[in-house]
């Protein structure tokens, strides 16, 4: 199995032939949402321990600042970052330069008046109903000419490439553009044209592979792209790398469903979702394996290497998340924890434990470089990695144990409704100090990559 | 193929296209095509009224959707708890949700399940549970609303909806709520 990885190509002339001037402003702007939605994400965290805050004020309501949290992590700070790291590694690992840096700059451009509109659109109420796809149409439209021109862009560099075999980053990064496209137009467009069961089995095969088929493959490059490179060891597995890739693709799109087990829609269905859910423990397997592979030997970098934390611990997590959506697919235990709080639990733990650990990881080891400086402070790169990790399990463990004891007094109908909601108070208050840990991290964390870019003038004096 | 794939731009293109979409069609194309009761609405389903549809906007404008799941599941719990004095509610067919769109089915349930709420509480006590929901129900975490209360047009059309839910079927042996 441990044949000769592929070495990933240096560039051609170092520092010189990539400007990265499109990685640079993608980063940059997911950082500040990253900080500005992690204090939405505060905010509806502690209208949960007290439900008056803010609660006479419409446009900052839980059910309008709720989907501005779900759609500015997801679109404004992960996906924005994850698009600046491949817009850094793809003309590196293809041997040119991006095929334009003008078209680039112009989608990083969009990309901001898009989330700068959702911002005002779902706070003024203009949600359109379905979980992910909350955003109006026009904006809609904006995003799917975004994603062209990022495909566009991305695909030309592809094509000149320098080198003949492709490495797992560039599959991934392929797969993410064109299955997003199909993926984002089932969730926004095609949803319009359905009702009831029909178009909330559109609406979860997008919600799933909104982050099973854009999160997963674009977060799976990236830490393909950045184990191997910030570990400086080559990757353990090509072959094995390839059975991860093309069991996801196959896989992940069938279980949509799952979703909905136990509820109205139709039992065979149910039972395909809930079957090629529990094949998604292929995919999951051998990418993981592969990335701990990769790191044996290397544990003592783990002591002062930052990226190489977030991206290990990142592996963990995707472990566990991605252990936990098939066991959740299961009619027993979906009986117990759907609906209930285990499920933002797991969410965070994918979403933020796992792919935002890749793209801080991605971000830390790019921004010196691609700014062509030094990290402003290893040891407040090392406070970020703590406060977002003792954070993060502090939200997902308390929300864990909370979730399953809200299933089982749900499963008892002799409980009261009022008193499953007045029993899960203290989880709430730990989830909220716990978030403002994390919060911390996000602070930390864009302090540091901002004192790196605006200080880099002075140390390259 | 895998070999093939890692060299050629177009082979692996083509490649993730078809596994994508053999699940993806399967998945999404022809199961409404297969089960009809996706599409024919149950015997007791009446479309929505002009009003219970602006309801309907508010309740998805502020996102009521978030917190209120509208599914009564094939669960033992889940019927007695969409019941109604001690009678226990039908679980929720595809067929009663042919209007709706968007979707409300939700996936979290931070308040109670409304699939069957329709029709078991009058519109004081609502006017009353939105202007501040801890004054009939201690140690709820409901936002008020009072922006909508204080707007009659809202209000009514937000109530008529709610009354709708879980309408389609004739459970409840005594029709005596609304009165």
């Amino acid at each position: 199995m441990a044949e000769a990885s592929i070495a990933i190509p240096a560039p051609v002339k170092p520092a010189q032939v990539h400007t990265d001037v499109t990685a640079r402003w993608f980063l940059v702007s997911a950082i500040g949402y990253f900080f500005i939605i992690g204090i939405i994400a505060l905010a509806i965290a502690a209208k949960f321990c007290w439900p008056e805050l803010l609660g006479t004020v419409p446009a900052l309501s839980y059910g309008r600042l709720r989907p501005l949290h779900v759609n500015g992590m997801l679109f404004g700070w992960l996906l924005a970052a994850d698009m600046g790291l491949t817009y850094y590694f793809i003309p590196r690992l293809c041997g040119v330069k991006l095929w334009s840096e003008k078209l680039g700059v112009a989608t990083a451009a969009l990309w901001n008046v898009i989330i700068l509109g959702a911002v005002f659109a779902l706070l003024g109420g203009y949600n359109q109903g379905f979980e992910y796809a909350e955003l109006p149409l026009p904006l809609d439209i904006l995003v799917v000419i975004a994603w062209v021109m990022y495909g566009t862009n991305l695909f030309m560099t592809i094509a000149r490439r320098k080198y003949q075999q492709m490495y797992v980053s560039i599959w991934y990064t392929m797969g993410t553009i064109l299955w997003t496209a199909f993926v984002y137009i089932t969730g926004n467009f095609a949803t319009e044209l359905t009702t009831g069961v029909n178009q909330a089995n559109l609406n979860w095969m997008y919600v799933h592979n909104a982050v099973g088929l854009i999160f997963t493959p674009v977060g799976l490059a990236i830490a393909y792209y950045f184990i191997p490179k910030s570990s400086d060891t080559p990757l353990y597995s090509h072959r094995l790398s390839m059975i991860g890739f093309w069991s996801l693709a196959f896989v992940y799109v069938w279980t949509g469903a799952h979703h909905m087990l136990h509820g109205p829609i139709s039992q065979w269905l149910q039972t395909i979702a809930i079957v090629f859910s529990v094949m998604l423990l292929i995919p999951v397997w051998s990418v993981v394996y592969n990335f701990f592979a990769t790191v044996k030997g290397q544990w003592h970098q783990m002591r002062d290497n930052v990226p190489l934390k977030f991206l290990v611990s990142g592996t963990v997590f995707y472990l566990l998340t991605c252990f936990q959506g098939p066991m959740h697919s299961l009619r027993s235990v979906n009986a117990i924890v759907s609906k209930t709080d285990w499920i933002p639990g797991h969410a965070h733990m994918a979403v933020l434990g796992c792919f935002s650990f890749f793209a801080i990881a991605g971000t830390y080891y790019v921004a010196p470089r691609a700014w062509n400086t030094k990290l402003y402070s290893e040891t407040l790169a090392n406070w970020s990695f703590w406060l977002m990790m003792v954070g993060g399990l502090g939200f997902f463990v308390t929300l864990w144990l909370g979730g399953f004891w809200q299933g089982w007094q749900w499963n008892n109908p002799s409980i009261p409704f009022i008193d499953t909601v007045v029993a899960l108070k203290p989880i709430w208050l730990v989830r909220f100090f716990s978030g403002t840990l994390i919060f911390c991290g996000i602070v930390a964390f864009a302090y540091n990559i901002m004192a790196t870019v605006v200080g880099r003038r002075a140390y390259a004096r | 193929m895998l070999g093939k794939a890692d060299q050629s731009f177009s082979v692996s293109i083509i490649a993730a296209l078809v596994l994508f979409f053999i699940g993806g069609l399967l998945t999404t194309v022809v199961p409404p095509m297969i089960d009809k009761s996706w599409s024919r609405p149950a015997p007791g389903l009446k479309p929505y009224t002009a009003e219970q549809l602006k309801g309907r906007a508010i309740y998805v404008r502020e996102g009521c959707w978030y917190c209120h799941t509208q599914q009564t599941r094939t669960l033992v719990a889940d019927t007695k708890r969409s019941g109604w004095r001690g009678v226990d509610s039908p679980v929720s067919t595809p067929d009663e949700f042919v209007y709706d769109s968007p979707h409300m089915f939700g996936t979290k349930r931070t308040g109670p399940d409304l699939s069957r709420v329709g029709g078991k509480y009058d519109t004081q006590w609502h006017r009353t549970h939105f202007r501040n929901p801890r004054d009939l129900v201690p140690g709820s975490v409901m936002p008020p609303f009072p922006w909508i209360v204080n707007n009659p047009e809202e209000f009514t059309a937000l109530v008529a909806y709610l009354q709708t839910l879980g309408r389609a079927k004739d459970w409840r042996p005594a029709k005596d709520y609304e009165k």
